[in-house]
């Protein structure tokens, strides 16, 4: 390619540019419109639903509205949910009294309940265990793997979604550090 | 979106498969290229592994410095294989510059090295689109347009897609310019990296206004202007090293011939004075003709160095001319009055005309070799970086080489 040719190549090329960020803010306004629709991604407001304890309570995600939830899908079936599930019992016991709560949801409709419950009595488990006994709430938060972790912020806004081992009791505890941290 | 991947029974995290995926075809290829340019590939896939453990290790260190209460209860978790504790930039940052480091005390060419290394980026850059698509990452604004996804609840552009198309144009170009990846495709080195860095400037800066999540400095999105400055840089540099020439560039010649070499050599260099600057000439030395063994004729083979602001394709021509105007007959191979041969144009790596620059002869013949040590013993093979000594240790040719004394009217043992 001859110098002329490049150099209007070039200034052509860069000039499309800079108009296009210039009309970016006028043409493709919108940005961070999101935070009032209900998706299962960071940022935008978690979907909330209502469903049953074992021994027949009903709560609602509403219930616990400004505190920080971790939404956390598993099976009994499932060995990657019961190496992390001892993890999130020791952050659970720190961060409690502050306010954190963990909704263990037990993916009921392909797990046997009686399994389910036996383990988690066994385990000693203090947070709050409920039954998705027909997968609606599985269903509606897109549910491909177990486990599934959903961290909710004060605000109900999800933080931060994981499938499988990644919320660690070292990473939960890092994360909500942080939320409290940015509340104070 | 699709999270997960089901092969059989098995179900991975599609995210970190097509990172993974991406980062070895792009390493497969890298490796391809650099055997056919002559680049030095273990020593690029070396510097690459060592940014890999350093970038991932700093990573998880960047997390833990971030979040150390991370650790109170277990401090064992530092070494967890979790990928969520990673802090990616910080990670990223440290392993460009181990990387950076390594080639540099390997002594390896930056600019023929980050050529060999561009369809890796370029295989990155589409792993890091393909990947937030399957997660719903990097998520488009709303639109009525017929082609887009639903995500979120919304119909939403397929920014994801729009990259990776305009990718695939540009990669696409690519592999039909370096005749896929058998050659760098440009005169000048470093031009294939830089016009990579540009393009992939150019698809962040018009995919990133239909992303719904911007970071925003001002009025303006921060992956836009990084993608600009990515593009001027790429431009920039394209321009200064092909367009913008130093006064003169360096070449390497070889000079052969059997055929009244006391008189052809010295004439050859004569004229070779009229169009540039002679910087530096070996003594002549005597070998049996390696090339094409014309039994008992000997060649007698020189090497000089030049400055030039001849273009290669210009300079060639002019040797052409030497040759042929001192009686060079292209169909005799066994009667050679003289032969000129381009060995290196300044430090650059390509194939032009059906001839490789550097010369593969460079590396491969002592009568090139031996007189390119005694005239610059510092030299460095500009695509592989290795020094003349390891040249002269990695050389398989044992024929005889003796070096001449010149005396007045021919020369002497």
């Amino acid at each position: 390619m001859s110098k002329k040719a490049f150099s209007i190549l070039g200034i052509a090329v860069i000039l499309i540019s800079l108009v296009w960020i210039i009309m970016t803010p006028i043409l493709f306004s919108g940005v961070q419109a999101d935070t009032n629709t209900f998706a299962v991604h960071k940022g935008f407001q978690a979907p909330s639903f209502t469903l049953q304890t074992p021994d027949r309570q009903t709560l609602s995600l509403s219930d616990y509205e400004g505190q920080p939830v971790l939404i956390f899908f598993w099976a009994s079936w499932c060995s990657v949910c019961k190496r992390t599930m001892p993890g999130l019992q020791s952050v659970y016991e720190e961060f409690a009294p502050e306010g954190f709560e963990i909704l263990a949801i037990n993916t009921s409709f392909q797990d046997s309940p009686t399994n389910a419950v036996s383990y988690f009595e066994s385990q000693g488990f203090t947070y709050t265990m409920l039954l998705d006994q027909d997968g609606s709430l599985s269903r509606d938060y897109q549910l491909h793997a177990v486990p599934l972790s959903v961290l909710v912020g004060p605000e109900g806004e999800v933080v931060d979604v994981i499938i499988g081992s990644g919320m660690s009791e070292a990473y939960l505890r890092a994360k909500l550090t942080d939320i409290y941290r940015e509340r104070d | 979106m699709f999270p997960m991947i089901n092969i059989g029974p098995l179900s991975i995290q599609a995210a970190g498969f097509i990172l993974i995926a991406s980062l070895f075809i792009g390493l497969w290829t890298t490796t391809y290229f650099s055997k056919n340019l002559g680049t030095n590939g273990d020593m690029i896939e070396n510097s690459i592994l060592l940014g890999l453990i350093a970038g991932l290790i700093s990573a998880r260190v960047g997390f833990i410095l971030q979040n150390p209460s991370a650790l109170a209860g277990n401090p064992k978790a530092v070494f967890s294989l979790t990928p969520s504790m990673l802090n990616s930039s910080f990670g990223i940052f440290v392993g460009l510059l181990a990387a950076f480091i390594f080639a540099q005390k390997k002594h390896l060419p930056l600019w023929p090295s980050l050529d060999t290394l561009a369809p890796l980026f370029l295989f990155i850059f589409a792993g890091i689109h393909l990947s937030n698509y399957a997660i719903g990452n990097g998520y488009g604004l709303p639109t009525n347009l017929p082609w887009g996804i639903q995500l979120w609840n919304e119909s939403r552009h397929p920014v994801n897609l729009y990259a990776l198309v305009l990718l695939s144009i540009y990669f696409l170009g690519i592999v039909f310019h370096t005749k896929t990846f058998k050659t760098i495709g440009f005169l000048k080195s470093g031009t294939l990296f830089n016009s990579s860095l540009a393009a992939i400037g150019f698809i962040t800066v018009i995919t990133r206004a239909f992303i719904a999540e911007k970071i925003l400095i001002g009025r303006f999105d921060l992956w836009q202007l990084l993608g600009f400055s990515m593009l001027l840089l790429g431009i920039a540099l394209i321009y200064s090293r092909k367009y913008q020439y130093k006064n003169h560039i360096s070449v390497f010649i070889s000079l052969g011939s059997n055929q009244k070499p006391d008189k052809n050599l010295p004439e050859a260099i004569s004229r070779l004075e009229d169009f540039s600057k002679i910087r530096g000439t070996s003594s002549v030395y005597k070998s049996k003709d390696v090339q094409y063994e014309t039994g008992s004729s000997f060649f007698y083979n020189q090497l000089i160095e030049i400055g030039t602001r001849l273009s290669y394709h210009d300079l060639r021509l002019k040797l052409k001319n030497i040759e042929k105007n001192l009686g060079r007959k292209p169909d005799n191979k066994k009667t050679v009055p003289i032969d000129l041969d381009i060995l290196t144009y300044d430090n650059d790596v390509f194939f032009n005309e059906g001839k490789q620059i550097p010369d593969p002869n460079l590396i491969k013949y002592k009568y090139i070799v031996i007189p390119l040590k005694e005239l610059a013993p510092d030299f460095r093979h500009p695509a592989s970086g290795i020094s003349i000594e390891e040249i002269i240790n990695q050389l398989k040719d044992d024929h005889k080489i003796q070096m001449l004394k010149e005396v007045e009217n021919g020369f002497e043992a």
